[in-house]
């Protein structure tokens, strides 16, 4: 008996057979893949991520450097009053300094513009500085002054100094009539060999641009526009003229004239890429701050002021203290209110309360909460607590209290997981000792879920932090100038909603802004999530 | 010699009683401590206990044997009101304790468990020092008026469980670092801190090695000069040299119970005898 079942078994497990080692190598294959597939997955992200990452500091990057000027300035007594520096006139004061380091500009509107390289906040800044500095006035100081935003570009090589004068159209409707030989070069000049009808009419009317336009069109029949008659020099017509003036025989019939080309042309003709001044600078600006810089007066360090200064109109001068203060309110009263009432939630449902219908719907509703869209939770901060309660807009307090709506979900369900989480044990030796039921819980239980309950609430704080909806619908993206005026109640924006109103800026400094104040956001979202991990490593489970 | 000790206070006992040295063992010289009538359990619709009726005599140990799943945890932890805190279970019957029906309704469970202290099967000190871990039952129930009387009470604690000299220059350290059998002795002393009057034990060596198991039977033997404890046990030798008294209990019925010695080598019920001899359980 035994030995015929001993045989039936060998039978049935040979693992030498081919079938057998088919199997393993399935099984073996079969492992690899799954690995493969996580590893592609794990890969997908991390490079998404790494993507995301990059592309954000490498536009973000300019904007922790700040371009500055280290300006001489004298503090005339003449246009400050020692008794009353505050009505000083400092924008006069800045503009000698400045007129002091550079070309002497001539016209009003070049000076205007000369000035324009510093931020229009400078007369503030010296302002500022006098007025905390008062034994100056009369002297000469120099004070680090942030230039304008487009010199900060320029600076840190963010926008070119010149750009390309011809797009690529340009380029190529140049190259077509290159190619069909029309363009000729005497004396490193280059013309536009063309047939040209000389109209009698237009002759009669003096039009002799026409005239050199109708030409000109006659070779490029398919390009619409007049973007191309931008090729003729500016004396194009003056050669029509003149032959027509020295030969007046030809007027009416179709004659080949020789039409200068216009200047960046001539370059491109020569096989080289026309330049142009960018048009954000005008020569005067530029030749004044190339003085600036040859005088070794522009540095750029770093921005201390994207974290010390509030919002401004002017990207060289905005920072994120608004924000940072205005979020920290915030999320202040968030926790103050989420967490009492979460953790107190959480224990009456899950020690206290009976198993019924009634705390059954309020346990399915408490889920169904965590997954509403923030955006109805701005809504209804809206309405019941501005429009209902009458507080004030746009203050952190209302914007707390709807980031609380949001995280009590979080906490309410991260705690009750973490008291789940506490053995029953624990309780019982609790419990057989003769503790009640509120000092098994307060002395045991909730020191025990604590870890647990603090990851769970800084991950719903760290969601709150990074929200932008709700605080968007309660008008929290106020424009804060200065941080001293905030408070819990007083308007106020925080650093998702500053981002939010900074990616609406055109200015160019507002978009390395943008991608800096997202970083700003991330490594605080780093350092909280550190801080709950940091949390639970330091009081790993004990039991 | 008289068995009736001193009159006990409820729960505020100030500190640890001494009793008198009893003499000779005889059971009828043993006050009855605890009576269980007719008792029904039911958890949920399931019945798990069926008209139990036992007697518990103070300053011997009684030991609950019986195969798995027959309700001797079920029993042992009615006798503290530990089923309370299980959803729906119900009880029926009469438990008393010194006369005292424990589920009357001016019984508080709270003050029961510090008068009928428990140790569990898996040992489970808090996650706390082995100083706090002692300390707590006196604390919450205010035994202690001071820190030196804690100190003190502590520190007998620790003696009486035979801990102490392992641990008296870490008593500091977490309770949950100490070994096995070291952890049951620490949950020992914890029970005995607020100075009960019965001592339940579910099982308490079964997650200890022999020696260990040796150390917690001889402190029983100690023990038990002082209180009155019941135990579950699953080891027949156990019973046999810890017990004066086994109860069999089978498919949540106590089947019998009597002298150990009796119940050991002459026992009325065949399912006993199967029982103990080893064919089935
Ligand atoms: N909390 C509970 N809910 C429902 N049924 C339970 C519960 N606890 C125990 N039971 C049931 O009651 C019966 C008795 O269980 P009990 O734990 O008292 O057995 P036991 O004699 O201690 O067994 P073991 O020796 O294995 O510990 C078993 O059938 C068990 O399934
Ligand atoms: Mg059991």
């Amino acid at each position: 008996m035994s030995d015929v079942s001993t045989i039936d078994r060998r039978a049935a497990l040979d693992w030498a057979s081919p079938q057998a080692k088919k199997r393993i190598r399935r099984r073996y294959a079969a492992d690899r893949r799954l690995q493969a597939y996580g590893i592609i997955a794990i890969g997908l992200a991390v490079g998404l991520l790494g993507i995301l990452v990059t592309s954000l500091v490498a536009t973000g990057a300019p904007a922790f450097l700040q371009t500055k000027v280290n300006l001489e300035i004298y503090v005339d007594p003449s246009k400050v009053d020692p008794k009353d520096p505050a009505k000083g006139n400092f924008r006069a004061i800045v503009r000698d300094a400045l007129f002091a380091q550079v070309p002497a500009p001539e016209t009003d509107k070049q000076k205007t513009e000369v000035t324009k390289i510093l931020t229009s906040d400078a007369a503030y800044i010296v302002r500022d500085y006098v007025l905390a500095h008062p034994e100056t006035i009369g002297q000469r100081i120099t004070i680090p002054i942030a230039v304008s935003d487009p010199f900060d570009q320029l600076y840190k090589g963010v926008i070119p100094r010149e750009v390309e004068a011809l797009n690529w159209t340009q380029e190529r409707t140049f190259d077509r009539l290159q190619n069909r030989g029309v363009v000729v070069t005497h004396d490193g000049k280059a013309y536009l060999k063309l047939d040209a009808y000389i109209d009698p009419a237009k002759v009669e009317s003096g039009d002799f641009t026409g005239i050199a336009h109708e030409s000109l069109r006659a070779y490029l029949p398919d390009v619409s526009g007049t973007e191309m008659f931008g090729m003729l020099a500016d004396d194009a017509p003056d050669a029509i003229k003149g032959r027509v003036e020295t030969d007046p025989g030809v007027v009416g019939k179709t004659i080949q004239v020789e039409l200068p080309v216009s200047e960046p042309y001539q370059t491109l003709a020569k096989g080289e890429t026309p330049m142009v001044l960018n048009q954000r600078f005008s020569p005067e600006q530029i030749e004044a701050f190339d003085a600036l810089v040859a005088k070794g007066l522009v540095s750029s360090p770093f921005n201390w002021e994207l974290f010390l200064n509030a919002d401004s109109r002017f990207p060289e001068r905005a920072g994120l203290a608004g924000a940072i203060t205005g979020s920290f309110y915030a999320l202040l009263v968030c926790f103050l209110l989420s967490f009492p009432i979460g953790i107190s939630a959480a224990v009456y449902l899950e020690e206290f309360a009976p198993k019924n219908r009634l705390t059954d719907l309020i346990e399915v509703n408490i889920n169904n909460l965590a997954a509403v869209p923030s955006v109805v939770f701005g809504l209804l901060g809206l309405a019941v607590f501005l429009g209902f309660f009458g507080l004030p807009r746009s203050a952190p307090l209302v914007g707390g209290m709807v980031l609380s709506l949001m995280t009590l979900p979080t906490i309410i369900i991260a705690t009750r997981a973490a008291l789940k989480a506490v053995p029953p044990s624990i309780r019982e030796a609790a419990l057989g000792i003769g503790a009640s039921k509120h000092q098994v819980i307060l002395h045991h239980v909730l020191p025990l879920a604590m870890p647990g309950i603090l990851t769970g609430t800084i991950i719903g704080m760290a969601q709150a932090l990074g929200e932008t909806a709700p605080l968007l619908l309660i008008g929290m993206n106020a424009f804060i100038p200065s941080v001293e005026s905030m408070g819990v109640l007083e308007p106020a924006t925080a650093l998702p909603t500053q981002i939010f109103s900074w990616a609406d800026s055109p200015e160019r400094g507002f978009v390395s802004r943008t991608s800096a104040a997202i970083l700003v956001l991330l490594g605080f979202l780093v350092m909280m999530n550190m801080a709950a991990v940091a949390l639970r490593h330091m009081f790993e489970r004990k039991w | 010699m008289e068995a009736k000790v001193e009159a006990r206070p409820v729960v505020n006992v100030q500190a640890p009683v001494v009793r008198e040295e009893q003499g000779a063992m005889a059971a009828e010289q043993h006050e009855l401590k605890m009576t269980a009538r007719d008792v029904n359990l039911w958890y949920g619709e399931k019945q798990a206990l069926f008209d139990v009726s036992l007697d518990i005599f103070d300053r011997q140990v009684t030991a609950l044997i019986g195969p798995s799943g027959c309700g001797k945890s079920t029993f042992i932890r009615c006798l503290n009101r530990m089923n309370d805190v299980i959803e729906g279970c119900r009880i029926k019957g009469d438990i008393r304790l010194d006369g005292e029906n424990i589920y009357a309704a001016d019984i508080d469970p709270v003050q029961l468990r510090a008068r009928v202290g428990m140790v569990f099967q898996k040992p489970n000190p808090f996650p706390k020092s082995i100083y706090e871990n002692v300390a707590y039952g006196p604390r919450i129930h205010g035994l202690a008026h001071s820190k030196s009387e804690l100190d003190d009470i502590v520190v007998k604690s620790l003696m009486r469980a035979g801990l102490y000299e392992e641990v008296k220059d870490r008593l500091s350290e977490s309770g949950t670092g100490l070994s096995g059998g070291q952890q049951q002795r620490l949950c020992i002393a914890r029970a005995i801190s607020v100075n009960p009057e019965v001592l339940l034990m579910d099982e308490p060596c079964s997650a200890l090695d022999p020696i260990a198991t040796a150390r917690i039977e001889s402190l029983m033997e100690e023990l038990k000069e002082t209180f009155c404890i019941v135990i579950v046990t699953h080891s027949m030798q156990q019973a046999a040299r810890v017990s004066q008294r086994t109860a069999f209990f089978h498919l949540g019925k106590l089947v019998e119970v009597g002298d150990t010695t009796t119940m050991f080598t002459n026992p009325s019920d065949t399912r006993t005898q199967d029982y103990i001899t080893g064919r089935f359980g």
